[in-house]
Order: C-alpha cells, then structure tokens, then sequence
C-alpha cells in the first residue's frame, strides 16, 4: 500500500504540475467558462490559440459531428495578445492552476512577437507552440515542415525564458522527425497531437458540412492514432511528450502514460462532461494505488519489452 | 475561480454592446423522464424531473441533454419548452433530425436523462406592449413557457404558429390565455401560408406604418393599441423563416430591436468554450449563440451573412 501519492509532473524550465491531466487548447477558452469543471483535478490549462492581433474566426459552419468525433473549423477566434496579457494574465496570476498560452501565428515574425508580449508576464506560467493548426491559412506551414518548425522553435525560445512546449500536427508523413527536430530547437516539450484534418457532407443540402470545407478532426475516432503518434515521439525525443487525442476515460489517459507521455491534454470530452477531469485524475490516481506505485515515473512501459510481445 | 472577468470568447473580437452580462453556465446533473408523450405529430415531449433544489428557468433557456445513441459524442442542445421550478419539472419538445434526438426519442418513463443547464440567454420579457410569438415548424416548442411567462406578467399576446400541416400543430390549449393563429403550408388548418404571412396581416398595429381604417379588424390583444407603440415579437423558426420575417419587418417599418430571434445553431459544448456555434454579428465578426442567446435581438445579427450561413 503506498501511503503518499505523488501525480505531480515535471515539464521542464521549472513547469511543475500538481496533475498530469490538463486542459487541451480550444477546449477552455482562457479558463474562466466552464465553471461546472473541478479545477483542482487539472494540472495546467492551455489556453484557446492565441495571436498578434484579435482574429474573428471562420463563418459558421464551425462544427460538425461525425463517427465518435467531431470536425471544427472555428479559425483560431481570439481577442489577441494585448487583451490576454492586460486583462487575463492578472486574474490567473490569482490562481493556483497554471495558465499555459498557446501561440499561433501566420509567420515567425507573429509567433516571437506574441511571445515577446508573453514573456515575463505574471500569470503566465508557459507557452504552446500552435505549428498545427489545420483551420486557418499557413495555419500547418510550420508543422509539417521539419525546417520551418525548427526555425520557428529556435526563434521563439531566443526571446522567451517561459517553458516552451510545442504542439505537433499529425498530418505528416512522419511526425518523429518534426519532433525531434521542434526538440533539438530548444523546445521544452511537445504535445502530440492536434486534429487530424477532415471533412464531412450534408447529402442534403449538397454541400460541405463545415463552411470553410474541411476542419480539424477530434474525440474517440482518432485515439488510436494519437495514441500511436506519442509512442513513436515518446521513443524517439528526450523531452517530455503530453498526450493529447480523443481522451474520454481514465483508461484512455492511462494508455497514452503507459505510451511514454508525461501528462495528457483533454479536449473534446470538456464540451460532454464537466467531470471528466475529475474522473480521469482519480483513475490514474487509483491506478497508481492498485499497481503499488507512488509516481508517475514507473508507468511508461519499456520499449524492449514490448518488442518482445511482438 | 474568479469569472469577474470580461468574457473570454468575445469580449474584445465583439467590443462593446451585449446588453448584459451572460449568466453563469447551470449546473450540471440527473434528471428522471416522468412522462412521455406525442403533443403534435412527428414531435416528442418530455417531461423531466430535476431535483431539487430546482433551478428556475428564464423561457428561451436551454439546456445540454446528453445522448448515448451509438457513435456520437456532443450533447444536444434543447430549448425548455417549459418548466415548473416548485415541482421540480421541465419540458422538452422535439423532434427526430438524427441519431441524437432519435435515441432521446426513446426515453420514458423511469429513464434518467444528464442535463447542463440552464444555459444561456432567455427572451426579455419585460415591458408591457402586447407581445407577438411567431414560429414556425419545431420553434414553436420554445413558447409554451414564454407564453404562461407573458400571461403571469399581465401581457396581451398572440401566438402566430405555421407548420406543414394540420397535425403538425402545438394544440392552442397550450397557450391558454393568448390569441393563437395557425398557418399551414397545405392549408389544412388556418391560413394556407407562413406565420410571417400572419404576422404582415397585423402589421399594420406598429402604428409606424399606413394606419388601418379603424383598427376594427384587429385580434382582441391589440384592439385599441394601434400607433401606441406596437407590440414586441419573439420568434423561433428555420433560417428561411426567419430571413422571411426579417424581410417583412423591413417591409412593415418594425423595428428590428423590437423582435427578439432564439436562435438555433450547430452547438459543441453549449458553455463558451468551443466557439462553434457562431452567428454573424451585425457590424461585423461573431456572437456565439450559447452564451450571448440562444435569444438575441434581431438587430444584433447581420441577416445577409445568417442567410448564408445557415440557409444558403
């Protein structure tokens, strides 16, 4: 029986969680929506992406359900960085939950400058680098080219001391040479994945199901495919890997820890069940208890010996 | 947490100009279907106990029903058609459009329901004008509870209702007290036409436009109040529905800040955080429907890009 639990995680640059389950970006808004979530179950909010200047998002249709998923296309709405960091940043400095910032751009000159406003700023306890969003033009120009996410990388950490995570698209051939690549630019850590890009048609009315064509495809459909993404990357990079994709259940989480992810993100099940946070940190909790462990650290399986399965 | 703070998803893509704050997203929780009935053909009403302590219910609130049919995930967002705080009880009326509303379709009596809610934005129904309620189709389940609403607050109302046809009809004896109209697009019943035909019938009541030889010819609510400051109109329909009553507010000089729209829109997580369900906004970018409406006034949409959107 092991007396103390410890579920905290270690993210780099002194990014300490007191929870290995966060929430995903796009899914919380800034954090001050969603009153029904139990913030103590969370270790980290990633805020909605977020850009030099306010950005109004794509023309509805914004979201459609598809097989145990959902395409959004919503086109990266935000208020712009000024507006986080004077009216956001001081309510979280309030809070005992660390608020990470994911970071969009259309070029690298937008990344540093939103990092730039970021930097130094009470409240702000990180950075998420947004190289994979599908919905928005140039939106995946630096994800899935190895070069380019390198060069926005080392252009973003040149001018922050934040902990620097970057979040990795799956619609790459391979995604461990981006990783190992975002990795060897200086990154912090890396989230895999964001949605993988799809589309649906409403017979109907003949027409796409989402206005602007496709979306980024989320929830159950695209775990395994997730779930594969962080056990390749987890391999392959030193730096902590976060899994993130289609987490609905404790299971679910425990899959991508036992994959090699440090922690994991929860997205689309924010819009279904408040609780979900709360559940998925008592299962991994309780897993812990069941298997006599008393961290996290002994839960990646070992690569060699699942080979050995093989 | 603090939620003292402007609002995240809009508040400076928007600036200035939503009327109030939002309401804080309701709770989350069980509900028991105690009753299970067919009110008009092709719909389901539901009626769900929530326990106590009961949350009340602004008429043109929602709420986020979770569905368990294979292979979906969100949950699906449902106007109370009414609801009764002391008991305990609210309605939902709907019909079947997808798995979702499909599998909802089957719950009865005994069957436990997850609700989120209430959420969002109801009608304003302050003031004391005579109040028009104009649907068409399934809109017409938001206003069983706007009505009684109306009534409690001593207001004249009618109720303009179009459906396709005859049995497609919320009975009038859900509107007790108001002065219900029906319009069918086959005729079988009323007017062989739209509601926002029945609506340009009493147009003229606005005052704002040709007067009436007399007035004679008015409904009973109105007789009397012609050019003495209209009346309101809330409404909920399909798109072309309402770009049609839009259209005819033009046309008879009523002002759009005068009709109030609960909107419908695909809707995610129903709390702010997805940004899916947004409509345009009149002078450019984004409300989202779950947090500054479902009920909005029409001079907060711009009608060309929502025709576009939702209709074309």
């Amino acid at each position: 029986m092991v007396e103390r639990l410890d579920l905290s995680v270690d993210l780099g640059r002194g990014l300490r969680l007191r929870s290995p389950v966060m929430a995903a970006s796009g899914t919380f808004g800034y954090g001050f929506d969603a009153p029904q979530v139990d913030r103590a179950a969370l270790g980290a909010i990633v805020s909605k992406g977020t850009t030099a200047q306010s950005r109004e998002g794509n023309a509805p249709i914004r979201i459609a359900e598809t097989p145990s998923g959902m395409l959004n296309a919503i086109g990266l709405q935000n208020p712009g960085v000024e507006h986080v960091v004077r009216v956001y940043a001081p309510e979280w400095a309030t809070w005992d939950l660390p608020v990470i910032v994911n970071v969009a751009g259309d070029s690298v000159e937008e990344y540093v400058a939103v990092a730039r406003c970021l930097d130094g700023v009470t409240g702000i306890a990180g950075l998420e680098l947004n190289i994979s969003c599908p919905n928005v033009q140039r939106g995946l120009q630096f994800g899935v080219d190895p070069g380019l996410a390198a060069e926005v990388t080392r252009a973003v950490r040149a001018v922050t001391k934040l902990p620097l995570l970057v979040k990795l698209t799956p619609n790459v051939t391979d995604i461990v040479v981006v990783a190992r690549a975002v990795e060897d630019a200086g990154a912090d850590a890396v989230s895999a994945i964001n949605t993988y890009v799809g589309m649906a048609i409403d017979v109907r009315q003949r027409r796409p199901g989402l206005s602007r064509g496709t979306g980024g495809l989320s929830g159950p459909a695209i775990k395994p495919l997730a779930l594969n993404a962080v056990w390749q990357v987890a391999a392959e990079v030193r730096i902590p890997v976060i899994g993130v994709g289609g987490i609905m259940t404790p299971d679910d989480a425990l899959e991508f820890l036992l994959a090699g992810a440090a922690a994991v993100q929860l997205g689309t099940v924010n819009y279904v069940r408040p609780q979900a946070a709360r559940e998925v940190h008592d299962g991994i909790a309780g897993y812990l208890r069941e298997h006599g462990m008393a961290d996290l650290r002994a839960l990646p399986i070992r690569f060699s010996s699942v080979l050995t399965h093989a | 947490m603090s939620t003292a703070v402007e609002r995240t998803s809009s508040s400076s893509v928007e600036g200035p100009g939503l009327d109030s704050p939002s309401p804080s997203g309701g709770g989350q929780g069980r509900g028991l279907v105690v009753e299970r009935s067919v009110p008009m053909a092709g719909a389901v009403e539901l009626v769900v106990y929530h326990p106590p302590p009961a949350v009340a219910v602004a008429p043109g609130q929602f709420f986020q029903l979770a569905v368990s049919a294979p292979h979906t995930i969100l949950r699906r967002p449902y106007s109370a058609a009414w609801s009764d705080p002391a008991g305990g009880l609210i309605g939902f009326i709907f019909n079947v459009v997808g798995a979702g509303s499909a599998w909802l379709s089957t719950r009865n009596e005994g069957h436990e329901l997850d609700l989120l809610g209430p959420l969002g934005r109801g009608f304003d129904l302050e003031g004391d004008r005579p109040a028009v309620c104009v649907a068409g189709g399934l809109g017409i389940a938001v206003f069983p509870g706007v009505v009684q609403a109306l009534i409690a607050r001593g207001r004249s109302i009618i109720v303009l209702q179009g459906a396709r046809t005859a049995a497609q009809l919320l009975p009038a004896s859900r509107f007790a007290g108001a002065d219900v109209q029906v319009a069918t697009d086959d005729g079988s019943a009323g007017h062989r036409g739209s509601a926002v035909d029945l609506l340009s019938n009493l147009s003229f009541a606005h005052g704002t436009n040709l007067p009436p030889p007399d007035g004679t010819n008015l409904p009973p609510p109105l007789r009397g109040r012609v050019g003495v400051g209209g009346c309101d109109i809330l409404t909920c329909g399909p798109t072309p529905m309402l770009t049609a009553l839009i259209d005819a507010a033009w046309r008879h000089e009523i002002p759009l800040a005068a009709i109030q729209v609960a909107l419908e829109t695909p809707m995610g997580c129903g709390i702010g955080t997805c940004l899916g369900c947004a409509a345009p906004r009149a002078g450019g970018g984004y409300i989202l429907t779950c947090q500054d409406g479902p009920c909005v006034r029409a001079d907060r949409i711009d009608w060309d890009r929502m025709t576009d959107a939702f209709h074309g």
